[in-house]
């Protein structure tokens, strides 16, 4: 008798889960999205909270709110949460939702696997939320202090709450690591017949670009936070001066991991926006192949430029020269994109639904970023701008909209398909309009801040930045309070609201629009045809 | 497209494991990590 498995000797094809069952052993990739969404979402409030605190104390000059201690573990913890906590699983989640669907394949191709890379994730980030607690109870030892970018000498004399954190970065990078493993497998042996790599949905690339730079950088910062654990406890040197080692190599080891986390932040929500912008302008994608080298040129040149995070360490003229023009050359596929997105929207037949007008937000707020990203790559802009407001009005104009505004456009894009309802379309062009004007209140002001000297991650400042403060304050619980409004948006669409067609968008092209809104539990178990009007 | 077809399978678990080792390789050469370890041994072996 053959042991060969068919789809019929397969129980849960017959009967779906239900309870807590099914989601706690769920190797579903829709189930698995949807955890991965709630996750992020729950993180993203924790980290907004932070944010806020921080936000609410530099509302004055002095120290109102918090002790400095407090106020930079606040510092550390919002970046820590914000980037693996929510933006890192929120992108996750719509791969998992998305990618099966949208290349015919009925499931992720390591299911089970699938299962661990999110489950690891809860217990990652109770380990990331008690290394900001620890330090409240006894012996807990001192707060973290250091910053998301960890920089021994600091990280190796602060207390216990690093060691919760290293622990955390390590659990994280272990589920990223088998989520990026489980994309690459999914994209490249799971693609229905007739879907060639050139023939794939841009938002698939975009992955399969991701996953590839996280399997290349995550080993090296798990690698450099083991080293620090070692400094900490087994009386290593790898990184303190006194023993006779380097404290530069540790940031060496970081951006090499911390510069291109920016694109894989960046990326997937650049795919959201190849999907979003040809629905709403109603043309094709314009340049699918120029895109498709630009991301692999932004994923390569991103791997070897980390050091321009460190201009002001003392490198040779050489090294900065090097780090300071590959940092600009890394402008021109970026551009690429962008005019990419200008050309798809030229002379199309554009309506501006929610997540369109994130779409059009994120062009031009994303560029505005790149270039002040430009003014920082330049070597002796870059002596006086670092370690100002001004790098950090710069990375959250890169990051805000490159990342997070791209995710919401995909959520608001997707969740008639997710939910089997259309959402408030008014609440939502509510939402975009408080979340896009409380974020340039909070981070247009900084820029000024930060060139007119004010430094950063600090608790106080002098009374002559106070107007520009009080006005990103007021800004900052405008764009946190308003997220709550994205919540209620979401639950309110999944709780009921008008039944969502499977084609949701009259300018949606791709087999994820083939079936119906919600999917069936399982989609594609016969693989689908590929006509060419549904591949990208 | 039966997920559940053995050659499939096979195929995506070996994918799955040159991707694995190929992260571990990231991890174990891209720094100076075991020379240090060694050095620590040696000298306590001394």
């Amino acid at each position: 008798m053959s042991h060969t498995s068919t789809l019929h000797d397969v129980p849960h094809h017959h009967a779906n889960p239900t309870g807590w069952r099914r989601w706690l052993f769920s190797t579903n990739h829709k189930d698995i999205g949807t955890l991965y969404l709630l996750f992020a979402l729950a993180m993203l409030f924790m980290g907004g909270a932070s944010a806020m605190l921080i936000r609410a104390e530099l509302f004055q000059p002095g120290i109102q709110l918090l002790d400095p201690d407090l106020y930079n573990n606040l510092v550390t913890n919002h970046a820590l949460l914000m980037i693996f906590g929510s933006v890192m699983p929120a992108a996750a989640g719509l791969a998992n939702w998305m990618i099966p669907l949208m290349i015919g394949a009925p499931d992720m191709a390591l299911p089970r696997m699938n299962n661990l890379s999110f489950w690891i994730l809860p217990a990652a980030g109770t380990m990331l939320i008690l290394s900001f607690v620890v330090p409240f109870f006894p012996g807990g030892g001192s707060q973290i202090n250091t910053g998301w970018t960890l920089y021994p000498p600091l990280s190796i004399q602060v207390g216990m709450s690093m060691d919760f954190l290293i622990f955390a970065i390590h659990l994280l990078g272990i589920s990223s690591v088998l989520a990026s493993i489980n994309i690459i497998v999914t994209l490249l042996n799971m693609r229905a017949p007739g879907m060639t790599l050139m023939k794939m949905p841009i938002f698939c690339w975009t992955w399969l670009v991701t996953a590839f730079l996280l399997i290349l950088v995550v080993p090296v910062l798990a690698g450099g936070v083991t080293m620090l654990l070692f400094d900490r406890h087994f009386g290593t040197s790898f990184f303190d001066a006194a023993g006779g080692g380097d404290p530069v190599l540790f940031q060496h080891l970081f951006w090499f991991f911390g510069h291109p986390e920016v694109y894989v932040l960046l990326l997937p929500s650049i795919g959201v926006l190849s999907h979003v912008i040809p629905t709403f302008a109603r043309k094709p994608l314009f340049g699918y192949k120029s895109m498709v080298g630009a991301m692999i040129a932004v994923g390569t040149i991103g791997m070897v430029v980390w050091a321009h995070h460190q201009y002001t360490i003392g490198m040779s003229l050489g090294a900065v020269s090097y780090f300071m023009i590959g940092t600009i050359i890394i402008s021109i596929p970026v551009g690429l994109m962008i005019f990419n997105f200008i050309a798809t929207m030229w002379r199309g037949a554009m309506s501006f639904e929610t997540p369109m007008l994130f779409a059009v937000a994120i062009i031009l707020m994303f560029t505005f970023g790149g270039l002040s990203g430009v003014m920082l790559a330049v070597v002796p802009a870059d002596m006086q701008y670092h370690d100002s407001m001004f790098v950090v009005a710069h990375f959250h104009y890169v990051l805000m909209p490159g990342a997070v505004f791209g995710l919401f456009a995909g959520v608001f894009y997707w969740l008639p398909k997710w939910t089997g309802h259309m959402y408030d379309e008014r609440l939502g062009k509510i939402f975009f309009w408080i979340n896009v004007t409380g974020f340039n209140l909070t981070f247009f002001p900084q820029h000024f801040l930060g060139l007119a000297g004010m430094p950063r991650r600090i608790i106080d400042y002098n009374v002559m930045f106070t107007e520009f403060n009080v006005i990103s304050s007021i800004g900052a619980m405008i764009f946190g309070f308003s997220h709550l409004l994205l919540l209620y948006i979401v639950i309110k669409t999944i709780r009921g609201g008008e039944p969502a067609p499977s084609r949701v968008w009259e300018g949606a092209r791709g087999l994820e629009w083939e079936v119906a809104s919600p999917p069936p539990f399982h989609t594609w178990e016969t693989p689908p045809p590929i006509r060419q009007e549904q591949s990208a | 497209m039966n997920p559940h077809d053995p050659q499939l399978r096979r195929k995506n678990i070996r994918l799955a494991l040159i991707l694995s080792g190929f992260a571990l390789l990231v991890l174990i050469t891209s720094f100076p990590f075991w020379q240090n370890i060694f050095q620590i041994l040696g000298e306590a072996a001394k």
